[in-house]
């Protein structure tokens, strides 16, 4: 028997910017990046209005939280250099 | 013929500026470089003649109590805090007051290293990339070196040595490639030192292999050399097998293991081999296998010129040898360079980049901005020299 991998451990982030041009800024910087492991660990950028939306899916809880911590650490660089490094 | 003026500056300026990102290891170097607008560039080979001028170049480096090396983890975290302030001082040590305007491209190290550290840099350079509207250039860290090398230098076209902690490749250039001619079949030399060097319990800084020469110095008999595997594979080296012989070597010393014949009187018990020695011979002993690959990697391409570029480097005593080994080939000249272009560092991403950015080869596309732990030397296509 094939075993499936179930992605039903999902979390989803709203992280708010204070405009559309940033929150459009962070999806592009973080899209290109491929996932390790695409059958056990899923992610999704999208850009609405002024928040930057991430859903994560994955097949457990060490993945998931493994995942979204390198994820926020990520979006945590963009928020610094956004906020030191525009118009300087 | 090579136009290296493809690209022209940006808002009608007589010279380029680029910012060169570095973080594929230990070390977070941000450089920023100016190339003039020169005529004679329009047609001909003159890639190690740009006439840089080099307006900033600052680093951080990531340090690890002696005896521990550096973790991807950690590394990448240490790249993140500080990148953005080395970002900072790094424009403001250059005078660039309005990075939109005054800044040509933006170059990052794409790889080979280690992912997250690189990966961490990566997106600092994309998000200023977006910032201020500027391309990016993906650079290889090997084609880094050898272009910074060859700038300083002022080598045409030599045989490239490139030894570092994560690299030891003999490099010659041929039809748009940087080829490999021969390198290490497992570990790298700076691997092998930094190693041997945590097993002796000495800090890794400033450079892999810096304190183990310090302690080759202090070597009394330099005669008595303590004998060690010499690995050469044809144009290839292996030095995993010297590093866990002359490992079991300094355990043995450390233990008092008298029935080491090797390191112990047999009669007296005395010790005849101290620390010391143990780097002096380590060091002769691959630099040795070093030099012999380089020669004939000279001889097959007819070179008389051989660049030394890496962390790995700066070491004297391998320069001395290479010199040594030039002096008895027809006018064979040995270029290095100092401290400041062989450890890490963000110019020569920079001025790497920059040719590559002059030949019209920058993107805007992030899909290519993806950093690889895996590439080789010669994947990169060198449209800046004949």
């Amino acid at each position: 028997m094939v075993k499936m991998n179930h992605l039903d451990h999902n979390l989803n982030l709203t992280i708010p910017f204070p405009n559309n041009r940033y929150a459009e800024i962070a999806v592009k910087v973080l899209r290109p990046d491929p996932i390790l492991k695409p059958e056990d660990f899923e992610v999704e950028y999208k850009n609405k209005g002024n928040s930057l939306e991430i859903g994560f899916k994955s097949v457990d809880d060490r993945v998931l939280r493994v995942g979204v911590s390198s994820v926020i650490d990520s979006v945590k660089t963009i928020i610094e250099t956004i906020d030191e490094l525009d118009s300087v | 013929m090579v136009n290296l003026n493809t690209v022209l500056p940006k808002n009608g300026r007589n010279y380029y500026v680029a910012l060169g990102l570095e973080g594929s290891a230990n070390k977070l170097g941000v450089g920023v470089i100016k190339h003039p607008l020169l005529a004679e560039h329009e047609d001909g080979d003159l890639s190690f003649k740009c006439e840089s001028e080099i307006m900033a170049n600052i680093r951080d480096t990531y340090v690890t109590p002696p005896g521990e090396g550096f973790l991807p983890r950690d590394t990448a975290r240490h790249h993140r805090n500080w990148c953005v302030r080395l970002i900072k001082k790094a424009l403001q040590e250059a005078g660039i007051k309005e990075p939109s305007r005054d800044l040509d491209v933006i170059c990052f190290t794409r790889g080979p290293g280690m992912g997250a550290p690189l990966h961490s840099v990566a997106i600092a350079a994309r998000t200023i990339s977006l910032l201020w509207d500027i391309p990016l250039v993906g650079v290889n860290h090997c084609v880094g070196h050898i272009e910074m090398g060859r700038e300083i230098t002022g080598a045409a076209n030599p045989v490239v040595l490139y030894v570092s902690g994560g690299n030891t490749q003999v490099i010659a250039y041929s039809e748009k490639r940087y080829r490999i001619f021969g390198e290490t079949l497992d570990i790298a030399i700076g691997n092998c030192l930094d190693r041997f060097a945590r097993t002796l319990r000495i800090p890794n800084t400033p450079s892999p292999g810096y304190n183990i020469e310090q302690l080759a110095k202090k070597c009394s008999d330099k005669e008595a050399l303590v004998e060690l595997p010499y690995t050469v594979k044809g144009m290839d080296l292996s030095m995993s097998g010297i590093l866990a012989y002359i490992e079991t070597l300094a355990k043995d010393l450390f233990k008092g293991n008298r029935k080491n014949k090797t390191l112990f009187d047999s009669k007296t018990g005395e010790q005849k081999i101290g620390v010391d020695d143990l780097c002096y011979a380590l060091q002769e002993n691959l630099f040795a296998m070093l030099v012999e690959i380089t020669e004939r990697a000279m001889a097959h391409v007819n070179s008389n010129q051989v660049l030394i570029v890496g962390g790995v480097g700066c070491n004297e005593r391998l320069q001395e040898m290479m010199g040594q080994m030039c002096g008895d080939r027809a006018f064979g000249q040995v270029h290095a360079t100092d401290e400041r272009f062989c450890i890490d560092n963000g110019v020569m991403i920079a001025q790497a980049g920059l040719l590559e950015y002059r030949m019209g080869q920058a993107t805007t596309d992030f899909s290519k901005t993806v950093v690889t732990q895996k590439f080789r030397t010669d994947e990169v296509y060198v449209g800046w020299r004949e």
